[in-house]
Order: structure tokens, then sequence, then C-alpha cells
């Protein structure tokens, strides 16, 4: 079991042309296909959607073929191909999740203090 | 393909590029470096809370400020999974173990097709580039 562990400089190759969940320093999620990847952890994610969750609704909002720079990547892990949809969640239309984003931003304005203690992450 | 390389190939398309301070530039892409340094031209740029745009003639976006960069898929949807044929097999002992001998075959193969496919893409930029 323990020489299954990958270097950290290869680790990548093994989720080439794999579907992936990528979460971004500002806490964003994406879901796409690695296609490659360099020694910054650079990426190339074919397919990629952008999915918001607020509360019991998700939306997936298309972005295409994305380069993404390494330095922004928090963590990414591969995705069950049949499992697509999250459990217990409903999807909505882009318009519709981006209207709820808003509402629940407004929301997180008036809740202030505490979220003002989490300014060490990059989160909008 | 290595995503600078792809990076490379979407020069004088559209491209969408989002910085960490969350403005969005979108415009030709003219030019491009080792350091992801962008030249682009035609640039439309959108505020962080999406509400203000400005239209600038031509923008210099420093590397380390990008976030992502969006590219148009139509063309180099083809190359990319080209690539990643060739770069899975080349790159790792793990994923060469995995790729049954038939597509490693493939796979180099593909990688010349690519390199022919990327030369199409020299001489086919500058004309009209609508989806086949």
């Amino acid at each position: 079991m323990l020489q299954e562990v990958p270097l950290p400089g290869t680790a990548l190759a093994e989720e080439l042309d794999q579907r992936l969940l990528i979460v971004l320093r500002d806490g964003r999620k994406l879901l796409g296909v690695l296609r490659s990847f360099d020694q910054f952890a650079n990426l190339v994610v074919e397919g990629a959607v952008e999915r918001i969750i607020v509360g019991e609704q998700y939306g997936d909002i298309p972005l295409g073929l994305q380069v993404i720079r390494g330095e922004n990547v928090v963590l990414l892990g591969r995705v069950d191909e049949g499992k697509d949809a999250p459990e217990g969640l409903t999807q909505v239309s882009p318009a519709a999740i981006k209207e709820a984003l808003r509402g629940e931003k407004e929301l997180n304005k008036l809740k202030g203090t505490l979220r003002a203690r989490m300014d060490f992450l990059d989160l909008e | 393909m290595l995503p600078l390389s792809l990076l490379k190939t979407a020069q004088r398309h559209a491209v969408l590029v989002e910085l960490k301070n969350g403005e969005t530039y979108n415009g030709y892409l003219q030019q491009c470096d080792t350091w992801m340094n962008l030249h682009l031209s035609e640039v439309i740029c959108t505020s962080k809370d999406g509400q203000r745009f400005f239209k600038m003639p031509e923008v210099y976006i420093r590397g380390n400020t990008i976030k992502y960069i969006s590219v148009p898929e139509e063309r180099s949807g083809q190359q990319v999974a080209v690539g990643a044929a060739a770069g899975a097999a080349g790159r790792s002992a793990a994923a060469a173990r995995q790729l049954a001998g038939q597509q490693e075959e493939a796979a180099v193969g593909g990688a010349r097709a690519g390199e022919v496919r990327l030369d199409c893409i020299g001489i086919a930029v500058g004309s009209d580039w609508q989806a086949d």
C-alpha cells in the first residue's frame, strides 16, 4: 500500500484525462477534465464548469477550455463520473443560481464580523 | 500540450482573462511569454462586481496577476486531446502502465498528428475561424 503513494512532482500525471473538482483560492469550485499541467501546476481543464452551491441549490456555469494558473489552486480531486449530481441538492439554471448567490452575499454583508475574521482566505 | 503551449496556440483568438482581483478582460490575445504575461487587443474590462465596463484598444497583463484564462474550445479541443494522450504516455510510468499497449502507439502517432495540426493552425489564423 505504501509504495503506491505518488511523488509530488508526478502526482498530477495520474489525474490526466480524469474529471476533477478543483478548488481555487477565491473559493470557486471548478469541475472539468484535466488535460495537461506543468511544473508550476498550471492546469489545462477541458469542458470546465463552475459549480455554485447556495443552500439546497446548485448551478453549473459552463466555462469551456481553461488555463488555470497554478498558484490559485488550493486542491483538486477526482469526481465519480456516475455520481455527478450532488445528493440532496437540486440543480437550477445559471441565472437562478447567480440570483441566489447575490442574495446570499447580501445576507453575509449583514452578518459582518464573523466573515471579516476569515480574511486570511482570498474569498470575495 | 503544456498549458503555456496552449496559450501560444490561442494567439490572435479571443480569450477571457480573470485576474486575482476579480476583474475580467475580454480581448484578442496578441502575445504571451513564458511568465504568462499577456498582450491583448480590443479589450473590454469588466469590474469585479460585473457592473462597470471599460473598453481599451490594448492591454498588457503581468502574468502573476492572472487567476485563469478561458480559451475558445473549437480549434484547441482537438489539439488538447491529442496532446493529453501523448503527454500521458510519455510523462509518468504509472500512467504508462495503465495505458494499453495499442494506446501508447496511438499516442505516439497522435503526437505527430498533433504537430501537423499545430502547423495548420498557424496557416489558418488570420482567416475566418468559425467552428467546422
